[in-house]
């Protein structure tokens, strides 16, 4: 077989995912993400599932606040799996699925507009995304991998739904679009326009020339009642989560992030927040832009990437403050990158087409370059990158501490722990007023400052000091009583307001702190308790949706649709080259 | 205890029968066995009841019931209940067995010299079954600084406790406070502390960077030594400036450098007290 | 469409790169991490764009850069340079960051010009403002900063005996016989306190003294009671008192109730909480040449000197004075902390501030310092 027919070929699915799974599969083995700067935070809400499945109420962060107000479904599954292998492997586990089922939605996403090479190309090009590395490794954004798997995976059955009116396709995209919403909600919504709406528009492209069986008024009819059954179970699934908001609106000050910033001015933040995401698809921007306008179809498709590429760039344009309003300061935009290049995916694999079919093994070679060296520079940039997580110190001797002497009966307080606080809690049985998590803040000493978590105080310059002052004021009203300090700079504070240091761990690396007259903590009361019944359907719903997409997909194959051209000049396909997805 | 006694009326009621009694001993002591007599023929059940105990067996009537001293290791009132049919009941007190430990408290654990009433201590006593002991006996209080006796009085307890309050001595250092009684004794220490500073002077001299500045020996008005570690504050004033510092005495004396070269004033105070001005020209 | 789209987009991307940086766009780095560099600094052609600069590059700690935009009439050498920005010895400016600035001119001339800036230093203690005048020369078109030599203090090399005065603290086992080694909390007392109406809100400021003759940690709590007899809020003397007090130590204290009208508080309710702890009598800081002033943005001081009569670097300095009446009421306490490390032997200026209003009721004050020394922590 020569080279040109060898090229010719779709990649066969299952090699794909066996190519994720060769590439990241030993990564998560050893654990990488472990050290992201969300990790923790996952595996604390995790062992808290794991320990109270029906009862979202956790009182180990800010005195106390509700897990329903994130979505619960990659900690629940965590949870679960923790049973068996550890919450740290479960962890690694869910990651890893979320990881493999990528490739699968991208192929399957891609096919709406190119054939299945190309589709194929694009869904290995998803392997060696820099922004998936990013996410996963530095940033630790599990929820957020896994709900654009989801969702990748649900829009092909959108589409079938609404050019083909398949009703099996009506009801495993809208079970599949839950379980993405029950992984991670605000993907779901900004997933409308970035994704769903390129989709319909195609729909209706490829209506009006009569490439699909449905009319234009059937495909936005069909499209309307996807969305009601869409947004009603999302309604009902999230249910918890919606009253929390409606209840307390995110009201607190905006809490600055480096991924809003101007990254024309800072180029250590476009690094970070463009580069390093981006890798060796900067080269292809030209292309896409060229061959995304070359074809009527392929305009939403590119009108899609382009939006979430501008709100990717966070402070460089005006355009996400000026759409977003109030939300722009809530949101962070590195996930708005991620999906650019998963928009931007089916043009490089209609790139890839072209260069494989015009230079062979040197395209070949060339573009494994490309990809190993974007995947590689986003791990690379883990250790490089000056935003790397802390928190190298051993923190078992503060667990083993608070555990002991019955100091769990105060609450405790770290510094300079980084997301290191989260495995702190999860293995504590001691509360913090501090947390993780900005949205589920509700303690004014918090809310009131443009900072995050206590522990990063000092990144957050006055603010956070600010914050940190207003803490340690009202320590005897909390409760306390325990500061753990790993970054001197916190130790002027902690000496000038009363705190005394009583031990040092770790060959000095974490000291821990006192103050003489603090009473013991006692519960703070909060209107923000959810009551038993949203723990019941919080611990019923988003998993057994889960449960529902996978047995269905299991239990009721799907025929494959036959993939629309897009004028690109293909070779000719044998059918038996094809792999259904 | 309520509980106890409404049951006991309650079965006393229903003992109407004049065919069976119980008759326990008037006083036991602590841990120490007894016994109960009952009269009458047959079997019955016999009942138990006192503080942090209840207790049941199988009797014969017309047999004295045994009481072992485990069951009788707590002081206080007993019910002993005999049920055949009817039943009857009695009560006994047990009382507290011989001290075995007397426990101490004194206060304050530090005591400026030379106060009236400062020191005062209390003592309780306890059988070997922590037991309050109740009986009028006298505990012998002593205070003692170095070899001078300040104290020595026998005071009867009251409802198991004795007390006592005193005057603190007149040198500082460890004041040993003892209470006794028969062959048992605790002993307690309180630290005599100097009082406020007297007569607090100071003396100084230029040298090469201003003014070195210092007590003399800061005594209080017993002649004791004010620890060391009491913060003395020189204030010097140099035209229309003021400079202050805090210093600690150390062996007796506090000295501080004072940065002036003008003629200043200055002058020393320790808490509440003042000492005396120094007027010192310019270089 | 083949051409139009591309040129749409690419277009507009630029122009609103371009609008987001004409609208001042947000450069920010995390603080304490180094911000990489511009792609795009605009030229030292006015006094205020080169010191903007300077300022940024100083903010981003690129030293050369900064460096290199001064004026070669400077007299401070690049070491002086980047130790007067950055501290030294363990003092609060090696701890801070330089938040953000706000410049003004004061006096310009065609070659020279005087600007005033107000530096925000985001610190472990809080943020603090720092005033500096710069003085700027234009060499050909482009304006530089003439930058003064920063006077490090030297400290002779000498041997200072030190005998150590120090408590320990040992606590009992939790074995021991009832009683036998209770050990009393230090005998502190309150000895004056005032409740006065501010613009911020209600204060509560007064003085403690330790009459014990072991240290005492102190902190004063305080809860304001309206007249149906409810705590309307309750508060801690926090930073603004020295906590560990030696024998017969004074420490002044001022406990904040931020937007708590006084009218409305029928009651104050105030406690002193102490405790053993552990504590050394050294080191011994002066404070010296104390006067009442205005500084020279015409605000009403209190400045001097503070002389460290120690062997050991104090770090970080923390002065908290008690301002008095002449009936000797307390009717002030103010606080502030000295941005350079006090070495052995050596002197650093301070200057707390003093309302207006207030000023002119000041008949004398007392000023007690509280320390951090890393050597100590």
């Amino acid at each position: 077989m020569t080279n040109e027919k060898n090229y010719a070929r779709p990649i066969p699915l299952t090699a794909i995912v066996l190519v994720a799974l060769a590439v990241h599969g030993p990564l998560l083995l050893m654990q990488l993400p472990a050290r992201s700067f969300d990790a923790n935070f996952h595996m604390f809400f995790a062992s808290h599932y794991a320990h109270h499945w029906f009862n979202p109420w956790n009182e180990k962060w800010f005195a106390g606040f509700s897990q329903t107000t994130y979505p619960p479904l990659t900690h629940q599954w965590i949870a679960l799996f923790s049973t068996v292998i550890g919450l740290k492997m479960g962890y690694m586990l869910v990651q890893l699925i979320a990881i493999l089922l990528l490739p699968v939605g991208i192929f399957r996403f891609a096919r709406i507009w190119v054939n299945d090479r190309a589709a194929s190309y694009a869904a290995l090009g998803s392997v060696f995304l820099g922004a998936l590395s990013f996410l996963a490794y530095q940033a630790g954004q599990l929820a957020t991998i896994a709900s654009a798997a989801l969702y990748l995976n649900a829009l092909p059955y959108f589409y079938e739904w609404i050019a083909e009116s398949r009703k099996l396709a009506l009801l495993k995209g809208v079970l599949i679009s839950l379980t993405a919403a029950a992984a991670h909600h605000v993907t779901l919504i900004f997933g409308v326009v970035f994704f769903a709406v390129p989709v319909l528009w195609t729909a209706c492209l490829d209506a009006r020339r009569r490439l699909v069986s449905g009319s234009l008024g059937g495909v936005l009819g069909r499209t309307v009642a996807f969305g009601i059954a869409v947004g009603v179970g999302v309604g009902i699934v999230l249910l918890p989560y919606w009253l929390a908001l409606i209840q307390h609106p995110i009201q607190q000050m905006p809490i600055p992030h480096d991924s809003r910033a101007n990254y024309l001015l800072n180029s250590t933040i476009a690094v970070n927040y463009f580069v390093i995401p981006y890798g060796a698809l900067i080269l292809a921007l030209p292309f896409i832009l060229i061959r995304g306008s070359s074809s009527r179809r392929l305009i939403p498709l590119l009108c899609g990437f382009w939006l979430a590429f501008i709100f990717g760039l966070g402070g460089t344009t005006p355009l996400p403050q000026w759409l977003l309003g109030r939300a722009y300061e809530v949101l962070t935009f590195e996930r708005f990158a991620f999906w650019a290049t998963l928009l931007a995916l089916p043009f490089v694999g209609l790139l890839a087409v072209q260069l494989l079919d015009r230079f062979q093994t040197k395209a070949a070679v060339g573009l494994s370059l490309a990809a190993v060296g974007t995947i590689g520079a986003a791990l690379w940039w883990l250790n490089a990158n000056p935003y790397r997580p802390g928190g190298s110190a051993d923190v078992e001797p503060v667990i083993v501490f608070l555990n002991r002497d019955g100091h769990d009966s105060y609450r405790y307080l770290t510094l300079g722990f980084g997301s290191e606080l989260a495995k702190v809690s999860t293995y504590t049985s001691a509360g913090t007023v501090d947390g993780d998590y900005n949205s589920a803040r509700l303690l004014p000493e918090m809310t009131h400052y443009g900072s995050a978590q206590l522990t990063n105080a000092k990144f957050y310059g006055s603010a956070g000091m600010a914050s940190l002052r207003a803490m340690l004021e009202h320590a005897n009203r909390y409760g306390l009583k325990f500061i753990f300090v790993h970054d001197p700079y916190y130790e002027p504070l902690l000496t000038f307001v009363g705190w005394r240091k009583i031990e040092t761990f770790d060959n000095g690396e974490i000291t821990a702190w006192s103050k003489e007259d603090v009473p013991p903590a006692h519960q703070i009361s909060s209107d923000a308790v959810p009551p038993a019944w949203q723990g019941l359907i919080w611990g019923i719903l988003p998993i057994g949706v889960s449960f529902l997409a996978i047995f269905l997909e299991l239990l009721l194959p799907h025929q494959r649709r036959a993939p629309v051209e897009v004028g690109v000049p293909f070779h000719e396909q044998d059918p038996q080259e094809h792999y259904v997805a | 205890m309520p509980r106890l006694i409404s049951i006991c009326a309650l079965l006393c009621l229903l003992g109407v029968s004049p065919a069976q009694d119980v008759r326990a001993p008037q006083n036991l002591t602590a841990g120490e066995e007894g016994s109960v007599s009952t009269t009458g023929s047959g079997n019955a059940t016999f009942y138990l009841f006192g503080p942090g105990v209840s207790d049941k067996q199988d009797v014969n009537l017309g047999e004295d019931v045994r009481l072992p001293g485990s069951d009788l290791q707590n002081a206080g009132q007993y019910f002993a209940v005999l049920c055949s049919g009817d039943c009857r009941s009695t009560s006994f007190f047990v009382s507290a067995a011989r001290p075995s430990s007397l426990t101490f408290l004194v206060h304050p654990s530090r005591v400026p010299v030379a106060q009236n009433d400062a020191v005062s201590g209390v003592a309780i006593l306890f059988d070997k079954f922590r037991n309050l002991e109740l009986t009028a006996e006298s505990v012998d209080f002593q205070l003692n600084a170095g070899k001078a006796s300040l104290l020595s009085r026998a005071v009867p307890e009251k409802d198991g406790i004795a007390w006592f309050r005193a005057a603190s001595g007149k040198s500082a250092g460890a004041l040993q406070v003892t209470a006794s009684l028969n062959d048992l004794e605790t002993l307690r220490a309180v630290q005599q502390v100097a009082s406020e500073p007297c007569n607090l002077r100071i003396t100084g001299q230029r040298n090469a960077s201003g003014i070195l500045v210092q007590t003399e020996p800061v005594h209080d008005c017993t002649g004791n030594p004010v620890p060391d570690g009491t913060i003395v504050t020189f204030t010097a004033t140099e035209d229309g400036k003021k400079s202050t510092v805090d210093a600690p005495i150390k062996q007796d004396i506090a000295r501080a450098q004072i940065a002036a070269s003008g003629p200043a004033v200055i002058s020393a105070a320790s808490g509440v007290v003042m000492g005396n001005e120094l007027r010192l020209g310019g270089h | 469409m083949k051409i139009v789209l591309p040129v749409i987009l690419v277009v507009g991307t630029a122009g609103l790169m371009v609008l987001a940086l004409v609208s001042g766009g947000n450069a920010r780095g995390t603080v304490g991490i180094a911000g990489g560099s511009a792609m795009f600094t605009p030229k030292g052609t006015t006094p205020e764009v080169a010191l903007h600069n300077l300022l940024v590059d100083v903010q981003r700690r690129h030293w050369d850069r900064a460096y290199d935009a001064l004026s070669k009439t400077s007299k401070a050498d690049k070491e002086d340079f980047i130790q007067d920005w950055t501290g030294s010895n363990g003092s609060l400016r090696s701890f801070s960051a330089l938040e953000g600035f706000d410049p003004r001119p004061l006096h310009i001339t065609d070659d020279q010009a005087e600007m005033r800036v107000a530096l925000h230093w985001s610190t472990p203690v809080g943020p603090i403002e720092d005033v500096r005048d710069i003085h700027l020369v234009r060499e050909g078109d482009i304006w530089r900063a003439v930058w003064p030599k920063y006077k490090i203090p030297a400290v002779p090399a000498e041997v200072i005996p030190v005998t150590y005065l120090r408590w320990d603290l040992v606590t009992g086992t939790a074995d021991d016989q009832w009683g036998s080694k209770n050990v009393d909390a230090p005998r502190v007392r309150i000895i004056s306190m005032n409740a006065v109406n501010t613009a911020e809100g209600a204060i509560v400021m007064g003085e403690v003294v330790n009459e014990d003759t072991i240290p005492a940690f102190v902190n004063v709590n305080s809860t304001l009671v309206d007249g149906s007899g409810n705590a309307i809020d309750d508060e801690t003397s926090f930073d603004k008192i020295d906590h560990v007090l030696l024998p017969k130590q004074v420490t002044p204290y001022r406990i904040d109730f931020p937007n708590i009208d006084l009218n409305k508080v029928k009651n104050v309710r105030i406690d002193v909480k102490a405790a053993l702890v552990p504590a050394s009598a050294d080191p011994v800081i002066g404070v010296m040449d104390q006067k009442l002033d205005t500084d020279a943005q015409g605000k009403a001081v209190l400045q001097g000197e503070l002389l460290n009569e120690s062997g050991q670097t104090v770090n970080i300095s923390h002065v908290i004075a008690s301002f008095y009446d002449n009936s000797g009421k307390v009717v002030w306490v103010s606080d502030g902390y000295v941005d350079r490390a006090l070495l052995p032997q050596s002197s650093e200026p301070f200057a707390v501030e003093i309302p207006k209003n207030v000023s002119d009721k000041v008949h004398n004050f007392h000023v007690v310092v509280n320390q951090y020394s890393l050597a100590r922590s």
